[in-house]
């Protein structure tokens, strides 16, 4: 394993295509179920956007999910489903004093649950909104599923445990635990219409290299410069509705 | 002389410990402590779910309130060692008054950051495993030399206050150490906040100017309040000029202050950049922040600088009382601004917003546009860190003798000199010391 490890690194993306998401939360309650997120919590989320809409655009006009932007019959609606972005130059990792949050070398931005003292300096640093404190003790919907379940050591540092201790930050670890042993984020393997996809952008045949080279995926934020390792692709055309 | 016969620093001292109304002062001060400690030791068993904060606004009280605190330390030691770097006469009696109030605020406000941290118990980690990129952990260090810096010069004010011949090098020398350090702290701890990128209502590059022009305001206000307050209850004597020269000083740094703030306001209201705007909305009269706005421009501003400058209103008795009571309102407010505008309308913002991080049967778990009101456990927390900082600074006020310039208690051991060459000005205020201190 470690053998692998010094031979080869490979840059790990994910790609979504927001041409194909339909919004069905599927991804986001994958995740809820493989990390055992309390109530609450959602390291994965479904934003309600306009198609190919800026993210630096002024605030939505409905605070409700679904809710197509225009006036009838001159209706957008897009979906843009956001988790840890996972980038070269992250935020998070910088400002985090005790270094509790990394970067690991094939692109995953991982957290230190024993070395995190809980300052959510990574919170506000964040520009996508993604991480979620354990603010008092994890409630469970009864009979809540546990998942993974097992602790999950990245070179001696535990990166993923079943129940977060109280007083820390967490996020999507890009499944660390999974893409290690040669499967794909969980997220990428219950999408039911297969609009995301993971790879190694090293790997000029892949297909997220496909995708990013040719298909014109593009990041969240590119105007910050933090280089996510999650694109999307733009929605190509727009249904115009003949009358 | 009356100094040789009665040990007098420990004499006096005895006395006013007796008084009455120290007792009761120091009896209301532990009773707030107590519960502020009370209130932490029910934060740690609940988690900082016992917070108003939640995922959308990751930081509160706290955090304001230590930016604020640290603004109120940088200011005070600012302003002592301007007397001396720039030769400001007026200014030199509230030299020490100024450094112990800025040691005093550092330590308050490096105690606030521990509520808010869900690990307190691996706060070491920040010297095993330090990241030099993060803003933080330099403002950790600067915090810390910080400290270190002003007791040692209070120290040596101390020695100083004795016998002035003696560690006149070194006092200036750490003037003009201070003045830069000073600048510093509060500079680091604007870039926490403004070298964000996520954050467009911090991302500025104005916040360090505006940090320290804000510290420098609100150390001094702070510093007046307390030397008005020493005049008051502690037997302090605030000559003229030093009077004239702080409302001068408050007066102008506060015009500099709302300057500052107005091109932020300028900036972001001519650029309009919708991000931009919707934060300056939320602030400006008619959004839901508002009295964030009057507070810093009309309480903590207008009026004040109104008591400050116009002669008529000028004269009015505690004037200067009341103006600087309102500038650290007004700073305060600023503060709150800062933080909780900064996090209320995150930069991706698409329904349903962020999620919250905890659960409520009744409502959704997701946030779009940031909400906070800080929970009773915050406000006991913070108010027993404030009842702190009126404790330490009492008891130095006290045990340094600040009340007079000469008759003091030597922290470096040169006592017996003091007593021998006490000048008749010291033994006049040591009379009057012991005799007022017999009153409650």
């Amino acid at each position: 394993m470690t053998d692998e490890k010094t031979k080869y690194v490979p840059h790990h993306v994910m790609v979504v295509d927001t041409n194909r998401c339909v919004g069905c939360w599927t991804c986001a309650v994958g995740c809820k179920e493989i990390n055992n997120e309390p109530l609450g919590f959602w390291w994965n989320r479904i934003l309600t956007t306009a198609p190919n809409q800026s993210t630096t655009a002024a605030p939505p006009a409905s605070e409700n999910i679904d809710v197509p932007r225009g006036v009838f019959p001159d209706l957008e609606l897009a979906y843009l489903p956001v988790a840890c972005q996972h980038c070269n130059d992250a935020p998070c990792v910088k400002v985090c004093p005790v270094q509790a949050t990394y970067r690991r070398d094939d692109g995953a931005v991982l957290i230190d649950y024993e070395r995190c003292i809980g300052c959510r300096y990574c919170m506000a640093a964040c520009p996508y909104g993604v991480r979620i404190f354990n603010w008092g003790d994890a409630e469970y919907a009864p009979g809540g599923i546990v998942g993974y379940g097992k602790n999950y050591y990245d070179d001696g540092r535990l990166v993923f445990t079943p129940e977060r201790p109280k007083g820390v930050v967490e996020k999507c670890t890009f499944c660390v635990e999974r893409i290690d042993v040669g499967e794909e984020p969980f997220c990428v393997e219950v999408c039911p219409i297969g609009a995301r996809v993971f790879g190694d952008l090293n790997d000029a045949d892949s297909e997220v290299s496909q995708l990013i080279n040719e298909g014109g995926a593009v990041q969240l934020h590119p105007e910050l410069g933090t280089d996510p390792n999650v694109y999307y692709v733009p929605v190509r055309k727009r249904v115009v509705r003949e009358s | 002389m009356a100094i040789n016969t009665v040990s007098l620093p420990d004499a006096a001292e005895g006395k006013v410990a007796k008084s009455v109304g120290v007792q009761i002062w120091y009896a209301l001060l532990a009773l707030i402590g107590v519960i502020g400690f009370a209130a932490w030791i029910y934060e740690l068993d609940h988690g900082l779910a016992a917070t108003g904060m939640r995922d959308v606004v990751s930081w509160g009280m706290y955090i304001f309130t230590f930016a604020f605190f640290i603004g109120l330390s940088a200011g005070g030691l600012i302003m002592a060692s301007s007397a001396e770097v720039f030769g400001i006469k007026a200014l030199k009696p509230l030299a020490r008054l100024g450094v112990l109030s800025a040691a005093s605020c550092v330590a308050v406000a490096a105690l606030m950051i521990i509520p808010d941290l869900g690990q307190p118990t691996r706060i070491l980690n920040l010297v095993r495993h330090p990241n030099w990129s993060s803003p933080l952990l330099w403002d950790v260090l600067i915090i810390t030399v910080y400290f270190i810096f002003s007791v040692v010069d209070l120290s040596v004010l101390q020695v100083h206050a004795v016998e002035p011949t003696r560690l006149r090098r070194t006092m200036r020398l750490l003037a003009y150490i201070g003045l830069p350090t000073a600048v510093l702290l509060h500079s680091v701890t604007a870039w926490i906040f403004g070298l964000q990128i996520s954050r467009t209502w911090w991302n500025t590059s104005l916040m360090a100017p505006l940090f320290v022009v804000s510290a420098i305001l609100s150390g001094t206000a702070l510093v007046t309040l307390l030397a008005l307050a020493a005049e008051r209850w502690g037997h302090f004597n605030l000559p003229n000029d030093t009077r004239e020269w702080l409302r001068k000083f408050v007066a102008m740094a506060l015009l500099i202050d709302l300057f500052f703030v107005a091109c932020d306001y300028i900036t972001i209201f001519w650029g309009n950049v919708p991000a931009d705007r919707s934060a300056l909305n939320l602030v400006l009269p008619g959004g839901p922040y508002s009295w964030l706005f009057w507070g810093e421009w009309l309480v903590g501003g207008l009026v004040p600088l109104a008591f400050l400058m116009v002669p008529r209103l000028r004269r009015v008795s505690g004037s200067l009382g009341i103006a600087t009571f309102l500038v650290l309102i007004g700073v305060y407010a600023f503060r709150i601004e800062l933080v909780i505008v900064g996090f209320v309308n995150p930069l991706t913002q698409f329904p349903p917003g962020n999620a919250l991080g905890t659960y409520n049967a009744t409502a959704s778990s997701f946030q779009l546009v940031g909400k906070y009101t800080p929970s009773l456990v915050e406000y006991a927390i913070t108010l027993g860190l404030c009842a702190l900082f009126a404790a330490i600074f009492t008891t130095g006020y006290r045990r340094l003798h600040l009340a007079d310039g000469k008759m003091i208690r030597d922290p470096l051991g040169s006592a017996s000199l003091t007593r021998d060459e006490g000048p008749p000005t010291s033994d006049d205020n040591s009379v009057r010391d012991t005799t007022l201190a017999t009153k409650p």
